[in-house]
């Protein structure tokens, strides 16, 4: 049984087969849904792909079901999308629901059916593409932008338009490969702004609804934008100039374009007519110009130019300019510029420079007259040096050097109105060097002599040397003191020098402290107190030392030994009592503003005062500065080894000596008056012999002084002497008698005299000193040195009559009249 | 300007083809023409307290020179005698002109005034140049 029904099976089944591959015909192949698409939300469609058909007409139908439903439905509308397609309408379409569908595909032979697709309508909206998108340049407020407009998708449903689509457009130029996409809203246009003029844009356009996809891009659409137009801009007119005084140009410069070619024209009237012209000529002088021939130049008439700029956006006109020719020519520079050099006889030689006016300029018929101006400067200069020559066309230079070379240029310029030309080109000059063999030879001789000279005097110097040296510049004696040895003054105190000297118990020893004296103050009241403020055994020492000067042979005075001098000029060095030795020092050199100054007395191997000379500090008295409230006559620092001064009491003249700086309001010297000058003496004063390097100034007073009977009893003045500490300042304040309350001037009225010369020496250690009539009160320059040594030589006919000259720098400084008298320079035994 | 009525060459070429009496002629009408406004214009700034003296003696000194510029060509042409027609004319016709010169304001007479200055110092360099043409021309 089993075996035929397989065989009938078979055979059927052969049958079959054979039945197909006979026909070629079988059942369809098997749809597939391709894609289901809501275009708005309330209706879709679906898409299948069809299989094989099996070489039969097939048909398809489409199932579907919602949600877990069991009913099925067939799809209602085959033909709205298109083939193979299923149109859900609105009445079909649940938002909210999945469908299932299946799409079965029938033939004769056989049935087949896809894979069934579950659809959620939410999930598949996707509307179409915006259409009719259309694009426009368009210019609004001088900005360009592309306005694009475009409609929503259409939809089958022409009722439903109450969709809200959201679009986006995008463009980019044509080249480019990026997009630039742009959000615009629910709005169906778009205005775009930032675009390049003269590209070619390509625009796309899409939607989307409030849910679902956005659609496909719209199809391109490309527009070219158009370069920026706009109507010209204003043009200018630059300037007009007439070269020769008989045709004229005027040049103008353009606005910008904007963006399309323009055209500029030049209108112009003359004064005093109405009618307009336009520019004869716009080629002759180059570009935006107009050149004005000989037939259209007018003088003396008022041209009003305008220049107008056309485009095809429209025009603009510049601003008028008048013009009168007359006024505007500037003519070319000058030609021909030649240079001729000239060689005179018997006459330096110079260099003609010639030149031409410029060629198109009439100067010979005087309707155009030219001024010239040359330009000259050395090659390296830096400057011009402008040559204004009028209406020559020459011009001679003599002033130039010789083997220099110099550049040139010339300008002219109308001599009435009108403006410079350009410099003509430059033209160099190069002037031969003059090699004159006259001055050659007389610098050659020159240089020989010379030669010759130093070698003589090198010579002479090698072999006399010394002699010349000392010859010029004398050295300063030493001290020669007879009986005394220079060695015993070297090693300080020492008996036998003391003894000598007769000096007793000098130099002090303990009492040193005593023997500084504070200050000296004499007074005519206070002869007493002078003394005593010397210490004790000083007045008398002072006395015997006054009189037992004897050594003749010693430089006495107030200039010390050379010798000692040089030694002692140090503030602290130990002074051997001598009285020729001495010396009022100055101990302390600097006090604030004490001014010691050195003079350096040069009398040929005299004796030198020296003065220190303090110039650093103000040179106002010290008086001013001391602290003790002296009244501050007078100070002075001076290192005088050994002088005093004592005043004679003989009828010889004494001259004061001028000890100390004079300050030009304080003419305060130390002075000793002559007993017989009954005039007021300004001041006394007399040199004590300083034990240590003190200044010891012994004051003479006016009334007799037993104390110290150098003094002059006659004196009518006297001189306070401020001695200060030696670690201070030493100073020395004269204070007149009569001013003793000033503290400033000395003037006397009337005859205050200083006493500047030294007439003699008494004693050899008294100095007599005398009034100076020629000396001015107050010295106020160096030139009392020279009248002092003048008035020196006048009166009594002194020997040796040497002056001390301030060492020039120092004494500078002071004023004349204080300078000091090397008394030792006075006396007649003195060497 | 009052002397715009003149008719005068207004370039080169017809300043060079005027005959030379013609020009001088025209030289001293247009000098003739300033004369008696200038002394008017003198009165009239003498008044104005704002100018600089330098001004008003300027103003002056131009009117001498005008005076003498006018005699100067007078006497080197040797036209004395010839232009007392010439002069009679041209006082009426300056008279007349002269009216309209007070009518103008300061700057307008100054500007007018450059102007016809310019005019007469170029005819007299080409009257120079053609009757002296050795003399820098």
């Amino acid at each position: 049984m089993k075996q035929k029904l397989t065989s009938s099976v078979q055979i059927i089944l052969l049958l079959a087969l054979t039945a197909v591959g006979l026909t070629g015909q079988s059942y369809p192949g098997k749809p597939k849904i391709i894609r289901c698409r809501s275009l708005e939300k309330e209706t879709f469609s679906c898409w299948w792909k069809p299989g094989s058909d099996g070489g039969l007409p097939t048909n398809y139908t489409l199932f579907y079901s919602k949600d877990s439903e069991e009913k099925i439905y067939e799809c209602p509308d085959y033909r709205t999308s298109g083939p193979n397609s299923c149109y859900f309408d609105k009445t079909h379409t649940n938002p909210w629901t999945t469908y299932n569908i299946t799409v079965m595909a029938t033939n004769e032979i056989g049935i087949n059916s896809s894979d069934p697709q579950y659809v959620d309508v939410t999930s598949i909206v996707q509307p179409d593409a915006p259409v009719n998108l259309s694009l426009e340049t368009k210019t609004s407020a001088s900005i360009m932008y592309l306005w694009a407009r475009w409609s929503p998708p259409p939809l089958p449903d022409v009722s439903s338009n109450s969709h809200v689509y959201h679009y986006e457009l995008r463009l980019k130029p044509e080249e480019k490969k990026e997009w630039e996409t742009v959000s615009v809203g629910v709005q169906t246009q778009y205005k775009v702004i930032r675009l390049q003029a003269g590209v070619k844009y390509v625009v796309q356009v899409r939607c989307v609804l409030d849910l679902g996809e956005w659609s496909e891009w719209s199809s391109e659409r490309r527009i070219q934008i158009p370069n920026g137009e706009s109507p010209p801009e204003k043009p200018t007119i630059t300037k007009c100039r007439s070269p020769e005084k008989e045709t004229f140009t005027c040049w103008w410069k353009p606005g910008s374009d904007g963006g399309c070619p323009t055209n500029y024209t030049l209108l112009y009237s003359k004064e005093g007519e109405e009618q307009v012209y336009e520019c004869p000529d716009y080629r002759t002088a180059g570009p935006n110009s107009c050149y004005f021939d000989k037939k259209h130049t007018s003088f003396w008439t008022i041209y009003n130019i305008t220049v107008r700029a056309t485009n095809e956006m429209g025009s603009n006109v510049s601003d008028p300019h008048y013009v009168d020719v007359t006024y505007i020519v500037q003519p070319d520079p000058p030609v021909n510029v030649t240079l001729e050099l000239k060689k005179p006889i018997n006459r330096k030689p110079y260099l003609v420079l010639t030149w031409s006016p410029p060629p198109l300029a009439d100067v010979r018929s005087g309707w155009l007259t030219l001024e010239y101006e040359l330009q000259l400067k050395p090659e390296e200069g830096e400057e011009w040096e402008t040559i204004f020559v009028g209406q020559q066309t020459q011009y001679k230079m003599f002033s130039l050097n010789p083997g220099k070379k110099y550049i040139v240029q010339i300008h002219c310029k109308p001599d009435h109105h009108g403006s410079w030309s350009e410099w003509s080109s430059e033209k160099y000059i190069q002037i031969p060097p003059d090699f004159r063999v006259k001055d050659m030879v007389v610098w050659i001789v020159v240089g020989v002599l010379s030669s010759l000279v130093c070698l003589i005097m090198s010579w002479t110097m090698v072999l006399k040397g010394y002699r010349m040296i000392a010859f010029i510049l004398p050295p300063v004696p030493g001290p020669k003191i007879k009986g005394i040895d220079t060695h015993l003054l070297e090693t300080g105190k020492s008996e036998e020098l003391l003894t000598a000297l007769g000096c007793h118990g000098f130099p002090p020893t303990s009492d040193c402290e005593e023997l500084l004296i504070e200050y000296l103050e004499v007074e005519d009241s206070e002869d007493q107190q002078l003394m005593p403020s010397h210490d004790n055994g000083h007045p008398s020492k002072h006395a015997k030392m006054i009189s037992k000067e004897t050594d003749s042979d010693s430089g006495r005075g107030s200039c010390d030994s050379p010798s000692l001098l040089s030694e002692k000029r140090r503030e602290s060095r130990a002074l051997p009592s001598t009285l020729q030795t001495q010396d009022i020092r100055d101990a302390e050199e600097n006090k604030g503003g004490r001014r010691s100054w050195e003079t350096q007395c040069i009398a040929s191997e005299q004796k030198i005062l020296l003065f220190n000379n303090e110039s650093t500090k103000s040179s106002t008295w010290p008086a001013a500065q001391l602290p003790n409230n002296q009244p501050p006559m007078f100070a002075y620092h001076s290192t005088i080894d050994a002088h005093k001064i004592t005043l004679s009491t003989t009828n010889v003249n004494i001259a004061p000596v001028l000890v100390g700086n004079e300050e030009k309001h304080q003419s305060q010297y130390p002075i000793t008056e002559t007993v017989h000058d009954n005039m007021e003496k300004e001041r006394e004063m007399e040199y004590l012999h300083s034990k240590t390097d003190q200044t010891t100034v012994q004051v003479k007073q006016s009334r007799p002084n037993d104390k110290s009977p150098f003094l002059n009893p006659k004196l009518m003045d006297y001189v306070e002497v401020h001695k200060v500490r030696q670690d201070e300042e030493t100073a020395v304040l004269l204070k007149h008698k009569e001013n003793s309350g000033k503290t400033e001037k000395y003037t006397v009225p009337g005859t205050s005299k200083e006493y500047t010369k030294v007439s003699t020496v008494v004693d050899h250690n008294i100095l007599v000193l005398i009034p100076d009539s020629r000396i001015q009160h107050t010295f106020v320059s160096q030139e009392p040195t020279m009248e002092m040594a003048q008035n020196l030589q006048q009166g009594q006919a002194e020997k040796n009559m040497g002056y001390c000259l301030p060492v020039p720098s120092e004494c500078s400084r002071e004023t004349s009249g204080s300078e000091y008298m090397d008394p030792s320079s006075f006396m007649p035994s003195f060497k | 300007c009052h002397t715009s009525g003149m008719l005068t060459p207004n370039g080169k070429e017809y300043a060079q083809k005027i005959p030379r009496e013609e020009l001088t002629h025209l030289i001293l009408r247009l000098l003739q023409a300033w004369k008696e406004p200038l002394s008017h214009f003198n009165q009239h700034i003498e008044h104005h307290q704002e100018l600089p003296d330098d001004s008003l003696s300027k103003a002056k000194q131009i009117s001498n020179m005008v005076h003498e510029l006018k005699t100067g060509v007078e006497k080197s042409m040797g036209i004395i005698s010839n232009s007392l027609n010439g002069v009679a004319s041209s006082e009426a016709a300056g008279l007349s002109i002269s009216n309209e010169a007070h009518m103008m304001s300061d700057s307008d007479f100054i500007h007018c005034f450059r102007r016809d200055s310019n005019k007469v110092q170029s005819y007299l360099k080409v009257l120079k140049c053609r009757i002296m043409p050795e003399n820098s021309c």
